[in-house]
């Protein structure tokens, strides 16, 4: 036997001299600088973009100094240009104060937006403040600043007709309400029902005049333009020379000393600890990360066993149930090995094939005639007898 | 480029320093750009990876189950110290180890690394690329890149079977006698005259000789020599399934926990082609030790494979290294196609050896027709390796699961049984071995023609 290792060599490819294949900075700038260049440019659209847009206004519903569809910056704008002065307060002090500075300038118009940002007894000193009272809404606390008026069902906002005696609303014709309906107080004034409750309700309180409205979208730069919004606005909030505007203020927070967090009370060195933790795990990431070369694939050989087609075909059968094909298969290969032994050819007759059996074995004939050539067994025990009476038949042919 | 842990630990240290430092801000943008620092320091004064000259020497050849050395010689004509690690890729099944080497090349010096390769299946294992990783004095960061440096290592196939070979060549020289034979008979040729002695048969005498020389001269017979044997072997789908158990266990095993009927547990062998091929080196070991032609074919849709004409002394580590790459294509064999290569490359009458698997469907659909066209002019010898699940599921006995298993088992081998009667009735040989029976079974099946003078 020649060895393999002594073998000339094959003609294999490889001279084992050594070739670089890492990429030099210059290729690897080469390659890249297009894909860079696509970056750079997606950038700058987005950065241009945002900057020419500029800054989206969240949109504060009834604010006089926002611009979005829901803001109200169109009708102070209104206000100021028929020569109302418009404060914009964003806290009940300085709504007080504002209301208390104008009582000697012809006095003033408390327009009341949101009130969910106050407490009971800052809605008292709002409703105690000499100012006449424009109330945008079901509000909380409604009761202290309309008393006597009473929210009732909702309705849609549309264009209604004003439909009663009202001044400023007969003036301005149709608007833009809904949203609310009230219960007219004695001596008010009920303007554009919505199924037969007014959604504007105007009358007298204490000598101040109280204006309640279901709903305040006829402000809004939306729907300033339609109908006789402008003009319904500007004749309620216009009423007098000042008109002292309540919004909620951006931090409601604003009473009181705020409850100290937990983050306050850790200094600030930790957090930029924190930070110096985080640029460790990018170095360990970046440790670990990098891999020492490729990583080395293989085409590998198909792995199926042989056995797996008689398997499955023993599967069948356990599925079926098939005690008929099982049994048949049994005697097939029992025969197949008896025959030689007993001399037999392979044409020869079942009758001859027991005969020959049974002469050896001295087995009654019937059983081995049952088994050999018999129905198919009616359970699995008898399919079980049968291959063991078939062994037990197999090693006395071979034993006598 | 690359770090290490201790770029990562050194950040780490910078946190006590931001914890503690009365401008924490300041102090990490600090110590990031002390980190910064050192590491453009260390990648710096690394040595140079591009730079470094490498070179492959050792085995290129090696059987499957042994070890093969390869040597990985690093060259550093830098001016600086190379210290680092590098890695030698091989592909999984090469079994390479040790997986990553620590370096240290001092400038102007060359080291030898060595891999061991104990390869876990035949044919071509080719080296992927070399890996290096320099590090600087620091040991912060490091440069890393790959060389190419191709080298490849050729898996031969075991040839387990070589332990059968002096028994068989003892048979052989008994069938041969070392003593020349007096008895002429079938598969004898004449081999020589010699002087006649007391007790030989005076039928052997040559009187034509006797007359020439003036002494009594009587003939001798040896075996036919120079026969022709044509070993095909067949690499289609029947060839990939998995018998017996695997005296070098392969690549690719499947887990042992299958929940295989019957076979709960057992790992698939080796691929019949893998036992054929072990059986066709006995085969052809013995038939040129007989003074026969050997030639070789491996064949599925089309010829994968052809030896001819090799000599006596490199014919096996010809057909060996033919073997190696070879392995089963997953597409039906085209047998037309087999008999029209083998016909059209045998001219004179041989023995032709198909090792292929008894498969009832793929030989009556592809074999049978075909099969006289061969038969009428060679004599034609079938080799098949028989699967010992089947035999180990017909004994199966005692419970319905037990006994169905053994009933499809039992039907399996009715039908081979059945192909074989049909083969033979065609006049070819059939051997129908168990995967560590097939190599002698085969072996002895040769002899035996070669005993009965059918080559």
């Amino acid at each position: 036997m020649s060895s393999p290792t002594g073998l000339a060599p094959v003609n294999v490819p490889g001279t084992g001299e050594s070739r670089p294949t890492s990429p030099t900075a210059g290729s690897l700038w080469r390659g890249g600088r297009g894909a860079l260049l696509a970056a750079l440019l997606v950038v700058l659209v987005a950065v241009g973009g945002v900057l020419l847009s500029g800054g989206q206004d969240p949109g504060r519903p009834l604010d006089p100094e926002s611009t979005a569809l829901t803001g109200s910056r169109g009708m102070a704008q209104l206000l100021r240009a028929n020569g109302v002065r418009v404060v914009r307060v964003t806290s009940v002090t300085e709504a007080v104060t504002a209301a208390e500075g104008a009582q000697s300038a012809g006095g003033s118009t408390l327009l009341i937006g949101d009130t969910s940002f106050l407490d009971e007894e800052e809605v008292e000193r709002l409703a105690a403040a000499p100012a006449d009272r424009l109330v945008v809404g079901d509000q909380p606390y409604l009761t202290l600043l309309a008393p006597g008026v009473n929210p009732g069902p909702a309705v849609r906002t549309r264009s209604r007709e004003p439909g009663c005696s009202l001044p400023a609303a007969v003036k301005a014709g149709s608007a833009y309400l809904g949203g609310t309906t009230f219960t007219t107080p004695f001596g008010g004034v009920g303007c554009y029902p919505a199924n037969g409750s007014p959604s504007l309700i105007s009358y007298a309180d204490e000598g101040r005049t109280v204006t309640v409205v279901g709903d305040g979208q006829f402000m809004s730069n939306l729907r300033l333009a339609e109908d006789g919004n402008a003009a319904l606005a500007t004749n309620l909030a216009g009423a007098r020379p000042t008109l002292v505007w309540l919004v909620a203020p951006e931090t409601p927070s604003e009473s009181g000393a705020a409850p100290q967090s937990v983050y306050d009370l850790i200094p600030p060195a930790v957090g930029w600890a924190v930070v110096q933790l985080g640029v460790v795990v990018v170095l360990l990431a970046l440790w670990q990360g990098r891999r020492l070369g490729p990583v080395v694939t293989e085409r590998l050989p198909v792995v199926v066993r042989a056995a797996e087609t008689v398997e499955g075909r023993a599967r069948l059968y356990r599925a079926r149930r098939a005690r008929d094909r099982a049994v048949s298969a049994l005697r097939t290969g029992f025969v197949d090995r008896v025959i030689p032994r007993l001399g037999l050819p392979a044409t020869a007759t079942p009758d001859a094939v027991v005969g020959a059996i049974v002469e050896r074995t001295g087995q009654p004939a019937a059983y081995v005639g049952s088994a050999l050539y018999g129905q198919a067994p009616a359970d699995e025990a008898g399919l079980i007898a049968v291959a063991a009476y078939l062994d037990m038949l197999e090693r006395q042919v071979r034993e006598s | 480029m690359a770090l290490t842990g201790r770029a990562a630990l050194l950040a780490l240290l910078g946190t006590l320093a931001v914890l503690f430092a009365p401008r924490p801000a300041l102090a990490v943008a600090a110590v990031a750009l002390l980190l910064a620092a050192l590491v453009a320091i260390d990648l710096a004064l690394a040595a140079g990876v591009r730079p470094l000259r490498l070179h492959r020497a050792g085995d290129r050849l090696v059987r499957l189950g042994e070890t093969a050395t390869v040597e990985l010689i690093v060259e550093n004509p830098g001016p600086r110290r190379a210290r680092g690690l590098l890695r030698d890729a091989w592909p999984p099944s090469a079994g390479a180890n040790p997986r990553r080497f620590v370096l240290d090349v001092p400038p102007g010096e060359r080291r030898r690394l060595v891999t061991t390769l104990t390869p876990s299946r035949r044919g071509d294992r080719e080296a992927v690329t070399v890996t290096v990783r320099t590090l600087g004095p620091l040991g912060i960061a490091g440069r890393q890149g790959s060389h190419s440096v191709p080298w490849s290592v050729r898996v031969l196939p075991p040839f387990l079977s070589r332990k059968h070979l002096p028994a068989k060549l003892s048979r052989l020289r008994e069938l041969e006698g070392r003593h020349p034979s007096m008895i002429r008979g079938q598969g004898t040729e004449f081999d020589s005259l010699r002087e006649y002695v007391v007790g030989d048969d005076v039928r052997s005498i040559d009187w034509r000789a006797t007359a020439r020389r003036h002494d009594v001269v009587v003939r001798t017979w040896r075996p036919e020599r120079d026969r022709r044997v044509l070993i095909v072997l067949d690499t289609g789908r029947t060839s990939a399934g998995r018998v017996g158990t695997a005296p070098i266990p392969l690549a690719g095993e499947l887990p042992r926990n299958r929940n295989v009927p019957g076979g709960a547990g057992i790992a698939p062998g080796w691929p019949r082609l893998d036992w054929s091929m072990d059986a066709a080196l006995l085969l052809a070991a013995l038939a040129s030790r007989a003074g026969d032609r050997v030639d070789f074919m491996a064949h599925d849709r089309a010829v994968r494979a052809w030896v001819s004409g090799a000599g006596r002394t490199d014919l096996l580590a010809t057909l060996v290294n033919t073997m190696a790459p070879i392995e089963a294509e997953l597409i039906e064999a085209d047998s037309a196609g087999m008999v029209s290569a083998v016909l059209s490359r045998a001219k004179r009458r041989c023995l032709v050896v198909v090792l292929t698997d008894l498969n009832p469907a793929s030989l009556e659909e592809g074999l049978l027709p075909v099969l006289p066209q061969l038969s009428s002019r060679h004599l034609v010898l079938l080799a098949a390796v028989s699967d010992p699940q089947v035999a180990a599921m017909e004994a199966g006995r005692g419970t319905a699961e037990l006994v169905y298993d053994a009933a499809a088992a039992e039907r399996h081998s009715a039908e081979r049984r059945r192909i074989t009667a049909r083969l033979r009735r065609q006049g070819v040989e059939v051997v129908d071995a168990a995967p560590e029976q097939i190599a002698p079974a085969l072996a002895d099946a040769y002899l035996a023609l070669k005993a009965a003078g059918r080559l």
